[in-house]
């Protein structure tokens, strides 16, 4: 009895809970495969046309809309990965008494909410003249707390003998992080890096909040301002959707060990 | 220790960022908060606490508030619930375990505008959940889920707990992970099995596994806003305006940079009073 249960009422289970966790994917990549003006999926008169996805691209500026995602998202992660690896080494080979204070409010900033930035962030970039350039979606997010947190403690498990003997040798510290401490950190670096461009990939409210021309827009803005939803032609809507979402999908699928790791290390540690 | 000096200039891009990109904008907004700011003006003058008062007694602000803590707790104890359940049973180590694992999780990694324009469209007049309720004898509201103010936030909550269960299975998981393996030897050869197990060794031993997957959840559901603006934009009846899209609303589409600054505020108060409760709460076990 109890073998049954786990043979294959728990997986029978586990498998509707499956199901209704793709279908929705499921059905937006079909129905944006539908004629232009089909409002749900239905077996009649099911189709398969890419007119849609010309819409999308040809009309609805879904070309500059990708580029900007990936141009941003690209930009971010670089920074960081540079950022937060140097910042990491700092707290960790620093003087203790210094750096410890340094490191708690890199930890206090992940506990603050993000909606308190809305409105300065937003009048800051309005002041700087960045408000609705690639400046705005992408300097202030080049150093994440979390980025910061996660290389100190990565970079803390290292060795220092080889920084020690280069150190010996007469190199300088600028050298010793590029050529000695960065290679080593590349674990680390590949799980923060998957981490934070997928949070600048899908990330709306700031992208919303600091853009206000069509040829600033990235993928999730121009998503949901393409059309209103209760007038929109959902076949358009849901090739414009799975541009978006498909990649992060099929790029998830593919290294997903690196990623689940990621959000693990970050969950655990604290 | 010359060099452990040196060593410290490699902070200085997030002392930078500290003190421009955090520090600054949580100061300047405080101080916001107590001016009378408009964003077509440019400036303002010192008010005091009148945006707080003014807000206390806004209806609007009130229905946001009581919509946002309604949503907070609603789906809170669901969600973590549901993934505790799946991970338990994800860790058994049944056949596709990871396939699981990993299906459970995508909607985590898909952009919440996506999810919101799908929903919408399942939950519209003639959607598939639509159709689906009234197949099973219910009687959906007539205009869709989203049209009613009796639904309208329920259905954003469902939404809500459909998205967010893998990445708290994912946390259960790791949880699970770290408890010593001998322990379940010990069980197992005691005969005690899967119900027996789980509440009497995993489920006492994932407290601050719990702890960690309920605070983030608290901070995040207090902040609601891409299903709400692409959804609803907080209709019918501001039945689901939620207190992020209050403050987007108020402050950048109406300009009431000063008012609205004042409720992110009380929202901030809010959510910290929030999470050192849960702290405490949870340290208090902990020692006990």
């Amino acid at each position: 009895m109890k073998k049954a249960l786990m043979l294959w009422m728990v997986p029978a289970f586990l498998s509707i809970v499956l199901f209704i966790m793709i279908f929705p994917m499921i059905y937006m990549i079909l129905l944006s495969f539908q004629e232009p003006g089909s409002f749900s999926l239905s077996l009649r008169n099911f189709g398969l046309t890419l007119k849609n996805y010309a819409v999308v691209f040809k009309s609805n500026n879904f070309g500059t809309y990708f580029f900007n995602s990936a141009f941003v998202a690209l930009a971010v992660t670089a920074g960081n990965i540079v950022f937060c690896a140097m910042v990491g080494y700092g707290l960790s080979r620093g003087n203790i008494r210094i750096t410890w204070p340094i490191f708690l409010s890199a930890v206090a900033m992940l506990m603050v909410p993000v909606h308190v930035l809305i409105l300065p962030i937003f009048q800051m970039m309005l002041k700087f003249g960045w408000f609705d350039t690639y400046l705005a979606l992408i300097v202030p997010w080049l150093v994440a707390p979390l980025g910061v947190f996660l290389m100190k403690q990565y970079i803390d498990g290292l060795p220092t003998d080889l920084e020690d003997a280069a150190r010996v040798d007469g190199a300088g510290e600028i050298s010793i992080f590029f050529k000695i401490v960065l290679p080593l950190c590349k674990p680390a670096l590949a799980v923060l890096s998957v981490q934070i461009f997928l949070t600048t990939w899908n990330s709306f409210l700031f992208p919303k909040i600091l853009t206000n021309s069509s040829k600033m827009y990235t993928l999730p803005v121009g998503l949901a301002l393409m059309q209103d939803p209760r007038s929109s032609d959902w076949p358009v809507s849901m090739a414009g959707s799975t541009v978006a979402a498909l990649p992060v999908i099929i790029f998830f699928l593919i290294f997903q060990k690196r990623i689940t790791e990621g959000i693990t290390a970050g969950a655990l540690k604290q | 220790m010359r060099t452990k000096h040196k060593i410290l200039l490699f902070t200085l891009p997030w002392i930078v960022y500290l003190l421009v990109f955090w520090l600054y904008p949580i100061s300047y907004s405080l101080y916001l908060s107590f001016t009378d700011f408009k964003l077509l003006q440019g400036s303002g003058d010192f008010i005091g606490f009148t945006n707080y008062s003014n807000l206390l007694s806004d209806p609007v602000f009130l229905t946001s508030l009581k919509n946002t803590f309604y949503f907070v707790f609603g789906t809170i104890p669901v969600t973590t619930v549901l993934a505790l359940i799946f991970a338990l049973l994800i860790a058994e180590k049944i056949p596709g375990h990871k396939i699981f694992q990993a299906a459970y999780f995508i909607p985590s990694i898909t952009a919440m505008v996506v999810i919101a324009l799908i929903f919408y469209n399942l939950y519209s007049r003639g959607g598939y959940l639509f159709s689906l309720c009234q197949i099973a004898g219910l009687s959906p509201p007539e205009n869709g889920f989203l049209q009613s103010e009796k639904t309208a936030l329920l259905s954003i909550m469902a939404m809500d707990v459909w998205v967010a269960i893998g990445y708290y299975v994912l946390i259960f998981l790791a949880g699970i992970k770290s408890i010593p393996i001998e322990l379940y030897e010990a069980a197992r050869g005691d005969g005690a099995g899967f119900f027996r197990r789980s509440a009497s060794i995993t489920i006492p031993l994932l407290k601050s596994t719990f702890a960690f997957v309920i605070v983030l959840n608290t901070i995040r559901s207090f902040q609601i806003f891409v299903e709400i603006f692409v959804m609803t934009s907080g209709r019918p009846f501001n039945s689901t305006l939620t207190a992020v899209f209050f403050i987007f609303e108020r402050g950048i589409s109406r300009g009431s940079i000063g008012y609205a600054s004042a409720a992110a505020y009380i929202l901030f108060i809010i959510l910290l009073t929030f999470s050192l409760l849960q702290f405490k709460l949870i340290n208090v076990r902990k020692s006990a």
